[in-house]
C-alpha cells in the first residue's frame, strides 16, 4: 500500500474515531448506518466485482444474518453475543445452499434464480408472523449494554466493520483472490490451467454471504430492529448501485458509493419525496458516462491505466 | 504417452470429429494438420476436457482420462494454449502466469498469504524461458499480438505440464514472430524435455520441427506418420487440392 | 380415502377458486410473455417491465376518465393505454438502450432498474399516491354460474383473452418474417447483422412489442384491482418466476409457467393459507432442479 494511500486512510480512520464527539447523535447513527451498508455493498462486490458472479440478490444473506440474530435474542432468548456469532454463520449456510442450487447455471440464469430463491426466503419471513414478526418485523431488540448506547454501537460497528474489510482485503490479495479474479476475467482459461471454477465461485459466494451476515448483525446493533424489506430484491439492487457508483473494480468503491447514496437519500429526502426518481437518474448517468465508478475513475486518472470493463 | 482411440463428437448432426486416432510418444513433437474445419481444435478440446466426446477413448500415461473436465486433465499433466488468444486481460503478464503456477501448486484456496509474495521465482523462470521477462508488469491487454501468443504458451507452461498442447501457435503472426515461436517450441522440447502436440496451417513449420504428423480431413484421421511419409501420401495431397499452399 | 381427497379437490368451490386464480394469472401471463420476449431476443431481464405494467394501468384510468367511463371509456383504455406504454418504451429504447447493446448484461440489467426507479416516481408525480379505480363496461359486470357457483364475468373474459393473446403472439413470432428474424437474432445476433439485417431495428420492434404487452396487462387488470403505486414490485417478481419456470424467450413456456403459478398459488392458499404465496416459489425450485433452463426450450 502506497504511502499516500495509507495517510488518507489513517486520516479517515481518525476522523471516524472522533466523529461522535463532534457531531450530534443523529450523525453518529447515520455514519454507523453508512459503514454497515458499505460493508454489505463491499461483501456484494467481493462476489460481483472481483468474482464476476451475478450476485443479484445479495440482500437475502444480510437479512438472514440480521433475522437470525434478532430471532435468537428475542424469540429464543439466547445471549446476544452468541446470536452475533450465529447470524453470519446462518448467512453463510444460506449462501451455501442457495449457491449450490444456482452455481451450475451461468451468469444471468444464476442471477435470476438467486432472485427467485431469495424472494422465497422473503416470502416465508414476510408471512411467518409468529416467528419473524411478519411484515412488522421485530423491534426493540435488546443488545448488551456496553454497545447499546449510540456511541457504543458506533464504535462496535467501526471495529467490526474495519476488521471485516481488512479480512476481505487480505483474501482478495491472496491466491484465492487472484484465482477468483482470474475466473472473472476468463473462466475458460482458468479451467484450462486447472482451476475448479464452480467450486471456487461457490466458496466466494459463501464468503460474501458470511460478511453480509456480519453487516446484518451490525444493523441489529445500530438500529435494534429488523424488517422484511431487508430481504427484498430492491435492496439488493440498491447495494449493487452503490458498488457501481463507487467503482466496482475497486475495493473501497462500494463503501464510497454507500456513503454517497445514503447521504444523498437522507438529505434529498428532506427536500423532495421523489428520491427514487433521483436515484434512478443517478444510476442512468453513471451507467452511461461513468461505468467504472467514481473511485474507478480516480484510479484511472491516477495510474493512467484503463480499468475498462469487459466487453462480451 | 497419449493415446486417442476412435474419438468422435458431433454437434447436432454435424460430425466434427469422426473416430480420430492419435498416438504421441514421450519427448516427441507431433503435429496435427488438415484443412480448415477439419476438426483439429475440436479434437484438442476433446482431449483436454473442454467438451465431452460422444464415443472413443483418451488414455494418458496409461490412465483413461476420457471425458474428464478441463481442470482435471490439467492436473494430470496436460496443458494447452488457445488458438484465439485467451488470457486474463485485466492482469499483468506476471500475474497471468502466476495464476497458472498457483493452480499447479494447489494453492488456490489459500486465503491469507498475499499472492505477490508467492512463487515469484518460478513465474520469473517461465517468463525468462519464453523471453517475456522484460514485459512482466505490462497489462497484457496492451501487448502486441505476437507477445500475447507467447504469453498463451507461458500460461500453459505454468502448469508444469508433461504434455503441452498448442492450438495454432503461429496463427496471425508475422514472419519474425513465427520464427521466434518455432525456436521456442524447439527449445521447450530440447531443454525442458516437454512432449508437444500442436496443430498448424503453416506447412513449412510443421515439416521443419515435427517428429510425426497426423492428418485430419473432415473429422477423420487419414494418416499418422513421419514427415516424409505424409509428404508423399496421395490422400494428403488430394485433401489439400484446391487449398492454397501457405508460405 | 384418496377418493375423498380427490372429491374434495374436485368440489365446485375448489375448482372455482382455481379458475379464479387462473384468471388472474392470465394477466401475469400477458406481462410475462412480453418479458420473456425481451429476455429471449435482447437478453435483457427488463426490471422496468413491472413499472410499465403499472403505467399501463394508470393510463387506462386516465383514458377511461377522458372518454367518460362506461363502454367507450373501457375499450379506448384497452386500446390506447398499451399503445401509450409502447410509445414510452420506444422512446427509451431509441434514446438510451440502443446505445448500450454492446455492454455487459449486468449494466443493461441495472439500466432497466434505473428506469423502474424513474417510472415509479414519475407515476407518483403524474397521478399522485392515491388509489385509482377503473370501471368496467356493464356487459362485463356481474357473474355467471360456473360449476353452480357465481363466477365474475370479467374474470371469465380474462380466461378467454389469455389464450387469444398467446395465439396471436405465436402467430407473430412464428409466422411473420419479423418473428423469424427476431428468433434468429436471439440465437446469433452477429450472424443476422452480417446478412444485412438491421439488428438494432429488430431489437427495437421486439422491445416495443414486449412493453406493449406489459401495458396491455396493466390495462386489463385495472378494473379489478386497486390501481396504486407499488403494484409493480410484486408483479415483476412473479413475472420473472413464470419466465424462469417456462423457459426464457418461450411464449408457450410463459403460458405454462403462468398456469403452474396460478395452480400452485391457488392450491397453496387452499391448503395452507398463511404460506400460500410460498408455493409458486417452491414450484420454481422443483422445476429447476431437474430442468435448469426451464420447462420448455429457451432461446438460449
Amino acid at each position: 500500500m502506497g504511502g499516500r494511500k495509507s495517510i488518507i486512510l489513517l486520516g479517515i480512520a481518525a476522523a471516524l474515531a472522533l466523529l461522535p464527539f463532534g457531531l450530534p447523535r443523529f450523525y453518529t447513527y447515520l455514519t454507523a448506518l453508512i459503514v454497515t451498508t458499505g460493508l454489505l455493498s463491499t461483501s456484494l462486490n467481493f462476489a460481483l466485482g472481483f468474482g464476476g458472479i451475478y450476485q443479484l440478490h445479495h440482500a437475502v444473506f444480510y437479512g438472514a444474518g440480521a433475522y437470525a440474530t434478532a430471532v435468537m435474542i428475542t424469540k429464543l432468548g439466547y445471549n446476544p453475543w452468541l446470536a452475533f456469532i450465529v447470524g453470519p454463520l446462518v448467512a453463510a449456510a444460506l449462501s451455501f445452499f442457495i449457491g449450490i442450487i444456482c452455481i451450475r447455471l451461468s451468469k444471468l440464469y444464476y442471477g435470476m434464480l438467486q432472485i427467485s430463491l431469495g424472494s422465497l426466503v422473503w416470502a416465508i419471513v414476510f408471512r411467518w408472523y409468529s416467528f419473524t414478526g411478519g411484515d412488522d418485523g421485530i423491534h426493540g431488540i435488546s443488545v448488551p449494554s456496553m454497545i447499546s448506547s449510540s456511541k457504543g454501537a458506533y464504535y462496535f460497528t467501526m471495529v467490526v466493520a474495519g476488521l471485516s474489510l481488512f479480512l476481505m482485503y487480505r483474501i482478495l490479495r491472496s491466491p484465492f483472490g487472484s484465482t477468483l479474479q482470474g475466473i472473472r476475467d476468463n473462466a475458460v482459461r482458468s479451467q484450462a490451467v486447472g482451476v475448479n471454477v464452480r467450486r471456487h465461485q461457490l466458496t466466494a459466494v459463501v464468503i460474501a454471504g458470511f460478511f453480509a451476515g456480519i453487516a446484518g448483525v451490525l444493523f441489529v446493533v445500530v438500529d435494534n430492529s429488523v424488517f422484511p424489506d431487508m430481504l427484498f430484491w430492491t435492496l439488493s439492487l440498491e447495494i449493487t448501485i452503490m458498488a457501481l457508483v463507487g467503482g466496482w473494480f475497486t475495493f473501497l468503491g462500494p463503501m464510497l458509493g454507500a456513503a454517497l447514496i445514503v447521504l444523498l437519500r437522507t438529505f434529498v429526502s428532506t427536500y423532495t419525496e421523489y428520491w427514487t426518481f433521483a436515484l434512478g437518474i443517478l444510476l442512468m448517468l453513471v451507467i452511461l458516462f461513468l461505468p467504472e465508478g467514481i473511485l474507478g475513475k480516480v484510479f484511472e486518472i491516477w495510474k493512467r491505466r484503463p480499468l475498462a470493463e469487459v466487453r462480451e | 504417452m497419449l493415446q486417442v482411440k476412435g474419438l468422435s463428437k458431433s454437434f447436432g448432426g454435424f460430425m466434427a470429429v469422426n473416430k480420430a486416432t492419435l498416438n504421441v510418444n514421450k519427448g516427441e513433437i507431433v503435429a496435427v494438420i488438415g484443412p480448415n474445419g477439419a476438426g483439429k481444435t475440436t479434437l484438442f478440446n476433446l482431449i483436454t476436457g473442454l467438451i465431452k466426446p460422444d464415443e472413443g477413448q483418451v488414455v494418458f500415461k496409461g490412465e483413461e482420462i476420457t471425458g474428464l473436465p478441463a481442470h482435471q486433465t490439467c492436473k494430470r499433466g496436460i496443458t494447452r494454449s488457445f488458438q484465439v488468444v485467451n488470457i486474463f486481460s485485466r492482469l499483468t503478464v506476471f500475474e497471468n502466469v502466476r495464476i497458472s503456477v498457483l493452480s499447479q501448486q494447489k494453492k488456490t484456496y489459500n486465503w491469507f498469504t498475499p499472492s505477490r509474495n508467492l512463487f515469484n521465482k518460478e513465474t520469473s523462470e517461465i517468463l525468462e524461458s519464453v523471453g517475456l521477462i522484460g514485459k512482466k508488469d505490462n497489462v497484457c491487454g496492451a501487448l502486441s499480438h505476437g507477445d500475447q501468443k507467447i504469453l498463451e504458451i507461458a500460461i500453459a507452461l505454468g502448469g508444469s505440464p508433461e504434455l503441452l498442447i498448442l492450438d495454432e501457435p503461429t496463427a496471425g503472426l508475422s514472419p519474425e514472430e513465427t520464427t521466434r515461436c518455432i525456436d521456442l517450441i524447439k527449445q521447450l522440447s530440447a531443454h525442458l524435455g516437454l512432449t508437444i502436440l500442436f496443430c498448424e496451417h503453416d506447412m513449412e513449420l510443421v515439416f521443419a520441427i515435427a517428429n510425426r504428423i497426423m492428418v485430419m480431413v473432415r473429422g477423420s484421421t487419414i494418416l499418422q506418420g513421419p514427415p516424409k511419409e505424409v509428404r508423399s501420401h496421395k490422400g494428403v495431397q488430394d485433401a489439400y487440392l484446391g487449398e492454397s499452399e501457405y508460405a | 380415502m384418496t377418493l375423498d381427497v380427490i372429491a374434495a379437490f374436485c368440489s365446485p368451490g375448489v375448482l372455482c377458486q382455481i379458475l379464479l386464480g387462473l384468471s388472474r394469472t392470465v394477466i401475469l401471463f400477458i406481462v410475462a410473455s412480453g418479458l420473456s420476449l425481451i429476455l429471449g431476443v435482447l437478453r435483457i431481464p427488463n426490471i422496468a417491465h413491472g413499472s410499465l405494467y403499472m403505467i399501463g394501468a394508470f393510463m387506462a384510468y386516465t383514458v377511461s376518465k377522458v372518454f367518460g367511463g362506461g363502454m367507450t371509456g373501457y375499450w379506448m383504455a384497452i386500446l390506447l393505454a398499451p399503445l401509450g406504454v409502447a410509445l414510452v418504451s420506444f422512446i427509451i429504447e431509441r434514446g438510451i438502450f440502443s446505445r448500450l447493446y454492446e455492454r455487459e448484461h449486468i449494466m443493461l440489467f441495472l439500466l432497466t432498474f434505473s428506469f423502474a426507479l424513474v417510472f415509479g416516481d414519475l407515476v407518483k408525480m403524474v397521478w399522485g399516491a392515491e388509489y385509482r379505480s377503473v370501471s368496467m363496461p356493464r356487459f362485463l359486470q356481474g357473474s355467471i354460474p360456473i360449476f353452480g357457483l357465481p363466477f365474475p364475468i370479467y374474470n371469465f373474459f380474462l380466461l378467454l383473452i389469455g389464450p387469444i393473446v398467446a395465439i396471436v403472439l405465436w402467430l407473430i413470432v412464428n409466422k411473420t418474417k419479423m418473428g423469424k428474424i427476431s428468433r434468429a437474432a436471439a440465437v446469433d445476433r452477429e450472424m443476422v447483422g452480417a446478412v444485412g439485417i438491421n439488428v438494432s431495428l429488430v431489437f427495437c420492434i421486439v422491445f416495443v412489442i414486449g412493453c406493449f404487452l406489459a401495458g396491455l396487462g396493466g390495462a386489463l387488470v385495472a378494473p379489478i384491482v386497486n390501481v396504486v403505486l407499488g403494484m409493480d414490485h410484486t408483479l415483476i417478481m412473479e413475472a420473472f418466476l413464470i419466465v424462469i419456470i417456462g423457459g426464457l424467450g418461450n411464449i408457450w413456456g410463459a403460458l405454462l409457467g403462468a398456469f403452474i403459478f396460478g395452480i400452485t398459488q391457488s392450491l397453496g392458499i387452499l391448503i395452507w393459507p398463511q404460506f400460500g404465496i410460498v408455493f409458486p416459489y417452491a414450484a420454481v425450485i422443483v422445476v429447476l432442479s431437474f430442468r435448469p433452463t426451464g420447462l420448455l426450450k429457451s432461446t438460449w
